[in-house]
Parts: structure tokens; sequence; C-alpha cells
């Protein structure tokens, strides 16, 4: 079993002291200027000049970089490609292949896209990577989230990874029953269809006897919640958060000003 | 007045068409340990699940007869205000983890922020909690790196944190070598005696005969016999009713049969 269930991982930065809602409203707001900025170049600078150079100053920048290769590149890829066929805009072709058309604009909004989903997906890693899930949860709760909605974001958040060491073990035995990898898809999808049930049908019982667990342990009591580990939030962060709330609206009212 | 009563107490699952428990009597005093015995299905689980509130008030389902802890009635209350006199650990300590922390300390610290306990007195009680079923080690541990022993005891010092006047354990030592387990049977004989009262479902029917005050056989729903452990554990009844014997009881009964033993069985 892995030590690390999470995607978080414990540093002493200037990032993991931030109380878990200014950081929330700082991805939160790159993320949106980088859809509404009416600036072309918006999504690729806040990248550049934001995203990066908080992932280092949050020392995490290896574990940042894996992700961004292994999982946002390919993604933000799929859409640039998917997006650059695709979309049927502007005269000037400067590519063909085979019956696909790209034109200069095209490809221009297929960049803008694909650097726009891959601000929102790094940003999330980062805030992941340097948020602690249950300090996250008692923040939350303490500003009036309710438990139950904030118990359903942390714990997915934490089981994720399990379900992930999960599928490795599934494909794991898979192999070792001699899973054919050579025949056809659906010669595949059938040899799999067997594990399914038990799997719908364990995780229903495992959810079960887990709201069971949590209930044992008060989790639905009326009283006002305390918790374990101090939460700072000095002033200076509601300052932070206001004026990044100030960004956002500023962005937005562009942007409806110049459409 | 017993601590613990139940008075005639049907219960059926919803969509089942036989109840899981039939017109089961049962008072525990306070103070007592009290072992839980039965072959699979006899509906230990649910009678640990009416125990703790939980049937009817989370299952649903058809209850009938009263169910009374401290006083108070199980149907005259809310889950959330029973679960603070009755605590529950049952058997698969995986999914007790609450899923929400990320150290052991943390995870047992769990439901103290729940129910509201100050930070400084919150600490104490998870340390005193720890030490107390010797996990003290594993504080700084992902609960999910953790063996199914450890993370059973983390379960069960999860619940003993919270105070809870009633313990109820369904087979909590299920994953622990003997030595593990034998520790944690006395860690729960000595809560009794400062005056938790336990109620345990147990298959390890040696444990039971040396712990507990009481046993209690249930089959198909309802209680076949109780009394003493010695005296319950060795009756022809049990071995009638297909309930598991210890293998001591087994051995000797056979010895009897051909004649080798001629004295009383003891367990
Ligand atoms: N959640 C449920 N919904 C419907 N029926 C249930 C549920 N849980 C248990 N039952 C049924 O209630 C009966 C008693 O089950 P219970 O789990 O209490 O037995 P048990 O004595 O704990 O058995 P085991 O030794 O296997 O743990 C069984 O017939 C079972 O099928
Ligand atoms: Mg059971």
């Amino acid at each position: 079993m892995h030590e690390r269930l999470s995607f978080h991982i414990k540093r002493d930065s200037v990032i993991h002291k931030l109380n878990p809602l200014t950081k929330l409203t700082l991805i939160l707001a790159l993320i949106l200027i980088s859809f509404t900025s009416p600036w072309y170049w918006t999504p690729h600078v806040v990248l550049l000049l934001a995203v990066i150079p908080l992932s280092g100053l949050g020392r995490v920048f290896p574990e940042f970089f894996k992700a961004a290769t292994r999982l946002i590149l390919p993604a933000a890829g799929f859409l640039f490609l998917m997006q650059a066929f695709f979309q049927p805009i502007g005269e000037e072709v400067i590519f063909k292949f085979y019956f696909l058309d790209i034109t200069q604009e095209s490809l221009m909004f297929a960049f803008r896209n694909a650097m726009r989903v891959f601000v929102m997906i790094s940003a999330f890693t980062l805030f992941l990577l340097t948020t602690h899930p249950s300090e996250l949860m008692s923040d939350l709760t303490r500003r009036g989230l309710p438990g139950q909605f904030a118990y359903v974001i942390i714990s997915t958040l934490q089981i994720l990874p399990q379900m992930q060491a999960k599928a490795q073990t599934i494909i794991a035995a898979q192999r070792s029953r001699g899973l054919d990898t050579e025949s056809t898809f659906l010669k595949r999808a059938g040899s799999v269809l067997p594990l399914v049930g038990p799997l719908v049908f364990g995780s229903l019982v495992e959810v079960e006897e887990r709201a069971i667990a949590i209930e044992a342990r008060g989790f639905t009591s009326k009283n006002s919640k305390t918790s374990l580990h101090e939460i700072p939030d000095p002033s200076f962060e509601k300052t932070i958060r206001w004026a990044l709330l100030m960004l956002v609206i500023l962005s937005i009212a562009a942007n409806l000003w110049l459409s | 007045m017993a601590f613990v009563n139940l008075q005639n107490v049907t219960y059926q699952y919803p969509l089942t068409k036989t109840p899981a428990l039939q017109n089961v009597n049962l008072q525990v005093n306070e103070g007592e340990f009290v072992a839980i015995v039965g072959p699979n299905g006899a509906g230990k689980s649910t009678l640990c699940y009416t125990l703790a509130g939980f049937a009817p008030h989370f299952f649903k389902g058809e209850m009938s007869g009263t169910v009374e802890v401290a006083g108070k009635e199980s149907s005259k209350s809310t889950l959330d205000e029973w679960v603070l006199n009755v605590g529950l650990a049952f058997q698969n300590p995986f999914n007790q983890i609450s899923g929400a922390k990320y150290t052991v300390f943390e995870e047992i610290a769990f439901g103290l922020e729940n129910i509201g306990v100050p930070r400084e007195e919150m600490k104490s009680r998870v340390e005193d909690a720890m030490a107390l079923t010797g996990i003290r080690d594993l504080a700084e541990r992902s609960p999910y790196s953790l063996s199914g022993g450890q993370q059973q005891r983390v379960a069960l010092t999860s619940i003993l944190v919270m105070r809870p006047k009633l313990l109820v354990l369904d087979e909590p030592t299920s994953q622990m070598d003997p030595i593990g387990t034998r520790e944690v049977f006395g860690t729960i004989r000595k809560m009794a005696e400062e005056g938790m009262t336990v109620v345990l479902v147990e298959h390890k029917v040696e444990w039971i005969a040396e712990f507990a005050d009481r046993v209690i056989a249930l089959k198909d729903g309802s209680v076949l016999l109780e009394g003493k452990p010695n005296e319950v554990l060795t009756s022809e009844l049990l071995a009638e009713h297909g309930f598991g014997l210890s293998r001591y009881t087994s051995t000797a009964r056979e010895a009897k049969k051909r004649g080798i033993w001629k004295k009383k069985i003891c367990l």
C-alpha cells in the first residue's frame, strides 16, 4: 500500500502556509482571468509568470512538472489538435491534411483554448499539491460550507489516488489471468466485464460502511465543530483575496466592454 | 434498571422478507462486558447496529419493541445524539478510515472535531487514547499505510477517544495476531472495569472465555442461550445448533466421547 494517498506534499513553503481559501481564490482568479481577459496572450502569460513561478515558490516544481508533462500536456495537446482541425473559422488556409484545412485563425483559436485548459488543470494541480485536504475541509466548514459537502470534496480528493492503485491491481490481476493484449478491443472488454459487478457492488458496501463509520464519530453532530490544527488567516490575506476578486471583475468587465 | 435494555426487539431490513432480529430481550448492566456469539447470519452485526442506533435510524426498515441505553430510548432520539453515548467499531478497518485525514493522529481527532471538543483538550484526549491502545508510535503515519491489525487499533482508538458510555464492537480484532488480540482484549477489559459498558461480537471463543463477564448466543435473530462464558460456550445446545466451538471444547468433547476424559468440560 502506498504511504502517500493524497496529492498533497508536505513541505515548508510560503504557498503551503497560505490560508486554504486564499489559495483557492488565487487559483480560481488565475483561471477566470485566463478565460475572460480579452487580451489574446493572457493564459500564456498567466502560465509562465504566475502558475510556474508559484510552483517553484511552493517548492513542488518537480512534482508539478511531472504532472504537467504526463497528464496536462497530453490533454491540452489533444484539445489543441481537435480544435485546430475542426474549427471552421478563417479563410486563408495555411496547411492542408487530406480533407482537413487549417487556417491561421483556427490555429490561434486552438492555441489559446489549449492554453486556457492548461492553466486550469495546472493551477488546480498546484492547489492540490500544496494544500492539506483536512485543513481545506476544516477551513471551509468553519466558514459555513455544509460539512457533508466539504466531506464529499475532500474524501474524493483522497480516494482518487486510492482508486488508481485499485485499478492497477485489477489490471495486474487481469494480466496474471492471461489477458490477451493482442486481441481485439471487444474481446478485451469482455474479459473485464466480470470484474465490474463485484467492483461496483463492493464499492457500494464500502460507501455504506464508510458512512456508518463517520456518522458513528459524530459527523452529523449539530455541535459547532472545532479543528485540531489552527488555520491562520491574517488580515493581509483578506486584502489579497479582495484584490484578486477585483482583478477578476475587471477582466470580465473588459471582456464585456470589448465584445 | 439495566444500563442497556432491549425489550421485545424485532427488526427487519428494508426489502427483506424475514426479520434479522426477532423478539430479542437483552439487559446489560453498567460496566459489564458482554460477548455475542452466533453463526454467520445470526444477526450479530444487526444487533450491534441496533444498539448503536443505525438500525433503524440509518438503515430504515421496520423496528418494534424498545431499545434503551442510559435511560434514553432510541426511537425517541436522533442518530447524532445517540452516537454521543454509544460508540461503534466494526470489522473492516479500511472502511472505517474517514478518508479525510492525513495522519493517524488527525484521524483519531476527527470525531472530536465533529463534536466540537476544544483544541487543547482534543490533543490530550487523542494522546491518552493512543497510549491506551498502544499506537503512539503510529501517530504520524498515514492511516492507509498501516496493516489491517494496526488499522483495527486505529478504528478502536477513534471510538474510544469519544468516551462513549456503551462501547459496541463487531469483531474488532479479526485481523490481529494473538498477541495483538490479547492486548486489545486487555484494554477493553480495563475500560469495562473503569465503568464503560461493552458489547462485543467475537468468533474466537477462547478470548471470550477469558475476558467476558457474560455470553449471549444468537441464532436466527433470537437469543438461544445466555449466561457465564464457560457454561454457554460448552453447552450441548450450541453444538447442536452449529455454533463454532473453541478447539479446546471440541477436543475435550471428543475425549469424553472416547472415554479418555471423565470430568466436566470447562471450555
Ligand atoms: N444491510 C442489510 N440489508 C438487508 N439485509 C441485511 C443487511 N445486513 C444484514 N442483512 C441480513 O440480516 C441477517 C443477519 O445478518 P447479520 O449481518 O446481522 O449477521 P451476523 O451474525 O453479523 O453474520 P456474520 O457472522 O456473517 O457477520 C442476514 O440474513 C443478512 O442477510
Ligand atoms: Mg456480522
